[in-house]
């Protein structure tokens, strides 16, 4: 009786604190997502309009479309560069991703298998993206400023690649170390080289774990900042340094614009990490937690 | 031994060398493209780095490679800098409460989902997603959201029924708090995600065995599950103490270091430095001894981390060493 009568409380309790954070972590990409609905007069209102009235999609038009016709307010910063950008965050971030994760995989393999690095390499691999990028930037733009690579898309790919190959290689090895050696051994016996034993029987096998450390790894080169900011001076800006030029405008505040670009921003990501869920925990500990 | 044996042997070992031969090719090809990956563009940067660090240099002084050699005066500078001192202790204390508010409700949350329940994948679902938003997303967001009479004063307002209006975004000293709470919000997904991975995969034998014998929840929590998720606690503090150390968009996005130098952490005093006040020397100085101070603390993680990593293996059953 009091047993059941306790579990109840604990069942309640349990909802009601899940509640409340779901609204917490729920509330500001509602808000996000409401404000990119809304006319100018209620952007920045009091008391705040918590649902677009009328919603309009004007904010939305001007931004991804620069359809001045569309702008009901005097409010019209943007040309069509949102576009252009989002070309350039596609472009950079698939491009060093699978980069990273194609070489990561190869490295993996051979640590899993191989061991040509010690786990103390491993390690030292690991460090390499622990330290803030902010204290080699400076340089690093300079250098690149030297070797022609300062504002180009090959520059960032480049950088973005270094940085996120200590993830793609911890968590593809995580992925290839429960393929089972005999598979590798038979292809072996056929006369497969290793290479081939590789690409067509071992990452064909951990096909979902790579496509995870895929996504996952997208999602950090997609949101990098810092380094974008940097090196991409006016040929080449992603979608997060084009976000940010929407905040130093002599127009004043423009919430709605800037919710609509960052809506378009941030879906892409939400489904990405829809998808790989599941993936997420072994990804985020570089697969030192499994799941 | 016959002759043939002698003949078989011999082919058995050439064969034997020529596949530890093709393994070593094997091997340099895939170390070779590494070693100059990182060779070509980490070396020149570390190079110039330290070079600009003992050379004092600004953009209207000329041709950089003819800067004056100084010394040790721009690390003199930096070490005397009571602004750099402060940015130190505002990046420690802005990590610290940001990591234990994140492992606090990471944890709270993950112990309460990782039995099974109905509605357990909808509320999975919506907890992961702060951590997908990009970080520059949040700052503006928080903009929006964050001022005087704007939406989260008024909800708080209504809910607690006061009147709650601080000024989280110009007093200066509300920012640094502000920082460190949309830090929690974006990241807590994170803590909640390893603390729930390693909750799930606590082996259910002694928690059984505790349960028979009369143990209440409580005492198996503290000492039961607590010890076996260690390794996985401390997984989730360091990672995330690591990468609070780091933040910058958020922090640059809303503040740029003000009002006043009330949000000057590491990173923004290095790219104030570098960027808006073009002492490129002084940055330099400045971020290579970030670099060492994170060096050492980084060093000192993964020393743990692999201690920690080999009681993990232990724990999902691994054996250690196969999978080091």
């Amino acid at each position: 009786m009091t047993k059941s009568r306790s579990r109840r409380i604990t069942t309640i309790v349990r909802y009601f604190v899940l509640t409340v954070w779901a609204f917490i972590a729920f509330f500001p990409i509602y808000w996000m997502i409401s404000t990119s609905f809304k006319v100018d007069t209620q952007w920045f209102a009091w008391p705040p309009y918590y649902f677009p009235d009328p919603p309009t999609l004007s904010n939305y038009l001007n931004v991804w479309f620069g359809a001045q016709e569309y702008t009901e307010t005097q409010y019209a910063i943007s040309s069509q560069t949102p576009l252009i950008s989002l070309r350039n965050s596609i472009v950079i971030a698939t491009t060093a991703t699978l980069l990273s994760v194609v070489f990561g995989a190869v490295i993996a393999y051979g640590v899993s298998r191989y061991k040509i690095l010690s786990e103390a390499r491993m390690f030292q691999l690991l460090m390499l993206r622990m330290i803030p990028p902010i204290v080699i930037v400076a340089p690093l733009s300079l250098y690149y400023a030297m070797i022609g690579l300062l504002d180009t898309m090959t520059g960032l790919i480049l950088i973005y690649f270094i940085t996120s190959l200590p993830y793609a290689v911890w968590m593809t090895k995580s992925f290839i170390d429960e393929v089972p050696r005999e598979v590798e051994q038979a292809a072996e016996i056929l006369g497969a080289s290793r290479w081939r034993t590789i690409f067509e029987v071992v990452l064909p096998l951990v096909r979902s774990g790579l496509v995870a450390t895929f996504l996952f790894i997208l999602i950090l080169t997609w949101s990098e900042y810092l380094l974008a900011l940097i090196l991409s001076k006016t040929n080449v800006s992603t979608l997060p340094v084009e976000l940010s030029k929407y905040q130093g405008t002599t127009e004043g505040k423009v919430y709605g614009r800037q919710a609509a670009l960052s809506v378009g921003i941030t879906v892409p990501l939400m489904i990405i990490g829809f998808l790989i869920r599941k993936h997420l925990a072994r990804g985020f500990s570089f697969g030192m937690v499994r799941r | 031994m016959t002759p043939d044996a002698t003949v078989g042997a011999t082919k058995v070992s050439a064969r034997e060398a020529s596949r530890a031969r093709a393994i070593r090719r094997f091997k340099w090809s895939i170390r070779i493209p590494m070693i100059l990956l990182f060779g070509l563009v980490l070396t020149p940067v570390l190079f110039l780095q330290l070079y600009f660090s003992f050379h004092e240099w600004s953009v209207y002084l000329g041709s950089w490679w003819e800067a004056d050699f100084v010394g040790l005066d721009l690390f003199r500078e930096v070490f005397t800098d009571p602004r750099f001192g402060w940015a130190i202790v505002r990046s420690l204390g802005f990590a610290t409460a940001s990591t234990i508010g994140c492992f606090v409700i990471g944890f709270a949350l993950a112990y309460l989902m990782y039995e099974p329940f109905r509605g357990n994948a909808i509320y999975y679902g919506i907890f992961i997603l702060p951590m997908l938003t990009v970080p520059i997303v949040v700052a503006y967001t928080a903009e929006m959201m964050l001022y005087q009479s704007g939406p989260v004063n008024d909800v708080v307002s209504r809910v607690l029924g006061i009147d709650f209006r601080p000024a989280w975004l110009t007093h200066p000293h509300l920012a640094m708090p502000t920082v460190t709470l949309l830090e929690i919000w974006n990241w807590t997904p994170f803590s909640f995600i390893i603390m729930l991975a390693g909750l799930s995969a606590i082996p259910r034998e002694p928690v059984e065995a505790a349960q028979i014998l009369g143990a209440s929840r409580w005492r198996i929590f503290w000492e039961v599950q607590l010890p076996l998720l260690r390794p996985v606690i401390f997984l989730a503090l360091m990672l995330r103490f690591l990468e609070a150390m780091a933040e910058f968009p958020k922090t640059w996005a809303l503040f740029q270091g003000g009002p006043g130098s009330a949000t000057e952490t590491v990173p923004v005093y290095i790219f104030l430095t570098t960027w808006q006040y073009f002492q490129i020397s002084k940055g330099a100085a400045l971020s290579y001894v970030a670099m060492m101070l994170m060096v050492v603390i980084v060093l000192l993680a993964i020393h743990l981390l692999r201690r920690e990593k080999r009681a993990l293996e232990t724990m999902y059953g691994d054996k250690p060493g196969e999978a080091a």
